[in-house]
């Protein structure tokens, strides 16, 4: 995710100076005014949708059969119910009836396939339409091997009936992505500038690189919004940001890294936050292809070396909790009692000596030029120092960064990874299941041939129980196989003006749709 | 020849050389633009596809024959990210960032040349000295930081004016004075010196021999002769307004021309970075133009 950072000195400065808490003053506006964007949505084209701004944007306006709560459970949304044949297999999606996109068409079956077509046709140059991989077909009408998707059956106009190539149990949930939103039939070539959906608002202006207003949409059949409007402001700059919210401007604000401390310590400011224990992942990838990286030793050796809970109370305010596996306890799946790897020089030594290494190792870590992950990656540089093994930094834009990690060029790379959706799978799978190696997200290269089994009959299993089991099996060989440095999982925090009111942080990004937030404006 | 025709001949290989040092320079770099495209998860059969479809894959040569052919018809393609055409883009923001660089410009001319002048007047006295100190601060300090520190006194500390944001009144203060902090200091110095060599000439002495008033020989008769080389310096500087606007317009969260090509950098969005560079350069040049066009009109020995 691309962030603009303040250089650390600065932002510093300014949180000294910047002593006051926030504006008392409840403003007369009606409009909900959000500054978490660093940056301009993509495009309002679901198609186009990869990274938050732009799906927190499209969860506004569009929707799909299925949507996330603000804790990210899975709900009914164009979908009023579902039921799955017994082999897991074929889905039939009963549609909401009296549904209007905002240019007053009715919602029918023919939007479900066409709007799932339309992701997975080449002609939309998306190249996002991997959550709609399950559906039977669908790969070859992507690769442009065929006509029509197979699995996608209109049964009436009220009734879509989806068959996937094989069981996939958590499939509604990979329907609340935004890539998976149902848009009109046909769309004009503006569609990205000017989108029709039929969410719970309304696009009405959009300015480029500074705000995007939507209005509450009057049609929503669904429970309305109760403020009528809802500013998105662009705000690159994080201390800008905190800048507009100690001036009232603005409702929501993001925290910077480096100034939770002062926030946390201040009493008239710590009341207005807010802390999400957000699905992410922050964790440094092994390549376990490359050199002493092959040997599980090293890698574990790697591990006792770092002293996460320095780098987790001093780097990053204490907002996170160490991570002993790679799925967040916030998910089924999660062991809680599985203990980190502890902070232990002797032993990292003396795991090297075993694995023939005893005069250490040499490798490169890769970190991007964001000013938190920079400094987390310094720590760990003199932190593999004192176990004897040398860390060149290798500090590039993420984009390079992303490339030579991907072609398997890279021994380390601090990383973090964001859910997409809320299941263990979105850990499992993509990060470390030899299906991914490489583009899919799994730079450590892992191929465990237990490790994959076990994933892969997890994505078939439909009893919850059982899966929810396979997840800790998968999660605890990935532990003590250790493809990755397990570093934390991550906590937002948010300040929240004490007058928007019913307002919670979302597990997921999109979770949360500011349909019950009000500003109140108290009684004169 | 006249010398319009031949200034403007002689920007074409100018032209022609950015263009190709850009789509080089670009393809040289690391970062495949399809990844960026595609996000954190992808698939190698959907990037190969991709790939193809943006004609990445084809030798370098028809790669840019092809961009060429668009550029000499007007068209800078699309955004690899948006999908929106870059024309499109760039006449959206550029007239914003020409904005805060005309505003910033008018206050570092008028504060510059005020301070100045204002120095100028008793050398070496206590208001000359607080002056010319202040200017080694406008000059060493980050645009950056004064972008906040501007925030926190005008902004949060006394409320005056809003933090961030675009528009034409209140809002532009802050970012423009932000923009032309340095070229204040900067002018000021020069004003500086040069109006004290003009106080000490001929011309002035005679105004004051003359029984010229004191206001009149400062404004008519020095200041006059000192702004020659005051107008060439802010010439010279038209270039730092456009790039210093990258840093003004990421701490205001202005939307224009500097903040887009930086993202357009972040995220490999070839079109734009090619598209946005060709642009400025196109008006680098037309600057230098008039600027040679006004020395020439000043001074017949240039040409």
């Amino acid at each position: 995710m691309l962030r603009f950072r303040t250089t650390p000195a600065a932002a510093i400065a300014f949180a000294l100076l910047t002593a006051c808490g926030g504006s008392d003053k409840t403003p007369k506006r009606s409009a909900i005014v959000d500054s978490r964007d660093t940056y301009d949505p993509r495009s309002f084209d679901p198609a186009l949708s990869t990274d938050v701004p732009t799906g927190r944007a499209v969860g506004y306006v569009f929707e799909g059969l299925t949507r996330f709560s603000p804790d990210a459970q899975v709900e009914p949304a164009l979908a009023s119910s579902w039921t799955v044949s017994d082999d897991g297999r074929i889905w039939r999606f009963t549609l909401r009836q009296n549904v209007k996109f905002h240019d007053g068409s009715a919602f029918t079956a023919n939007h479900v396939v066409a709007s799932f077509t339309r992701v997975l046709d080449p002609k939309t140059r998306g190249g996002r339409g991997w959550p709609l991989f399950p559906i039977q077909g669908a790969t070859d009408f992507a690769a442009g091997k065929s006509n029509a998707i197979s699995g996608l059956k209109i049964e009436n106009d009220s009734t879509v009936v989806v068959t996937l190539t094989e069981p996939f149990a958590i499939f509604p949930k990979l329907l609340a992505m935004p890539v998976a939103s149902i848009v009109p039939a046909t769309v004009a070539p503006d569609f990205g500038e000017k989108p029709v959906g039929t969410g719970p608002w309304k696009l009405a202006e959009w300015k480029h690189d500074d705000f995007v207003r939507f209005v509450r949409n009057d049609a929503y059949w669904g429970t309305k919004p109760l403020q009528d409007t809802l500013i998105a402001r662009i705000i690159p700059e994080p201390s800008t940001a905190v800048a507009e919210f100690e001036s009232g401007n603005v409702d929501i604000l993001y925290i910077p890294e480096a100034e939770t401390r002062q926030w946390e310590q201040t009493d008239e400011k710590k009341v207005l936050l807010q802390a999400a224990p957000v699905l992410r992942l922050w964790y440094v990838a092994m390549n376990t292809t490359r050199g002493p990286l092959k040997d599980v030793r090293v890698r574990r050796a790697i591990n006792h070396a770092i002293d996460t809970r320095a780098i987790l109370t001093q780097l990053l305010g204490g907002r996170g909790r160490l991570a002993a596996g790679i799925i967040p306890p916030a998910l089924d799946g999660s062991d809680t009692t599985r203990v980190p790897y502890a902070h232990d020089v002797a032993k990292a030594k003396q795991l090297l000596t075993d694995a023939g290494f005893p005069n250490g190792i040499s490798v490169r870590l890769w970190c991007s030029q964001d000013a938190t992950q920079s400094r987390v990656a310094q720590a760990i540089q003199g932190y593999l120092k004192e176990a004897g093994i040398t860390a060149e930094l290798v500090q590039r834009e993420s984009a390079s960064m992303r490339e030579a990690a991907r072609k398997g060029d890279a021994d380390l790379v601090l990383k973090d990874w964001y859910a997409d959706y809320p299941d263990a799978e979105n850990f499992l799978y993509p990060l470390l299941h030899s299906a991914n190696a490489g583009v899919g997200g799994n730079v450590s290269f892992f191929r465990d041939a237990s490790f994959d089994s076990v994933v892969t009959a997890s994505r078939r299993e439909t009893d919850i129980t059982k899966r929810t089991a396979m997840y800790v099996r998968a999660d605890s060989i990935a532990f003590a196989q250790a493809p990755m440095v397990f570093l934390l999982f991550y906590n937002e925090l948010y300040a929240v003006q004490p007058w928007l009111k019913n307002w919670s942080a979302p597990t997921i990004f999109n979770g949360q749709r500011m349909i019950g937030a009000r500003i109140d404006h108290g009684t004169p | 020849m006249t010398f319009l025709a031949r200034r403007l001949l002689l920007a074409i290989p100018t032209l022609a050389g950015v263009l190709v040092a850009v789509f080089l320079l670009l393809y040289v770099a690391p970062g495949d633009p399809v990844q960026q495209m595609v996000g954190e998860r992808a698939d190698s059969v959907t990037i190969a596809r991709l790939r193809a479809e943006l004609k990445l894959d084809e030798p370098l040569p028809v790669q840019f024959a092809s961009y060429a052919g668009g550029v000499l018809t007007g068209d800078l393609g699309r955004s690899y990210i948006t999908g929106r055409p870059i024309m499109q883009d760039i006449r959206e923001r550029f007239p914003k960032t020409a904005q805060l660089a005309l505003a910033a410009m008018t206050i570092a001319i008028l504060l510059g040349i005020g301070i100045g002048v204002l120095a100028a007047l008793k050398p070496a006295g206590a208001f000359d000295k607080l002056l010319m100190g202040a200017t080694y601060l406008g000059i060493s300090f980050p645009v950056f930081w004064v972008g906040l520190l501007l925030i926190l006194l005008f902004a949060l500390t006394l409320k005056w004016l809003p933090p961030s944001g675009y528009g034409g009144g209140l809002v532009l203060i802050l970012p423009a004075l932000t923009l032309g902090s340095r070229s204040i200091a900067y002018l000021a110095r020069v004003t500086r010196s040069s109006m004290l060599d003009a106080m000490s000439s001929d011309h002035v002495r005679t105004a004051r021999a003359k029984g010229v008033s004191n206001a009149s020989v400062v404004l008519r008769h020095g200041l006059r002769t000192a702004l020659i080389p005051v107008v060439t310096v802010l010439g010279l500087d038209v270039g730092s307004y456009l790039t210093g606007s990258i840093l003004t317009e990421t701490v205001f969260g202005w939307p224009g021309l500097g903040r887009y090509v930086v993202n357009a950098i972040a995220r490999r969005d070839l079109p734009a970075i090619q598209g946005t560079v060709l642009f400025l350069s196109v008006v680098f040049v037309l600057v230098n133009l008039l600027t040679d066009i006004a020395y020439k009109r000043s001074d017949p020995r240039v040409g």
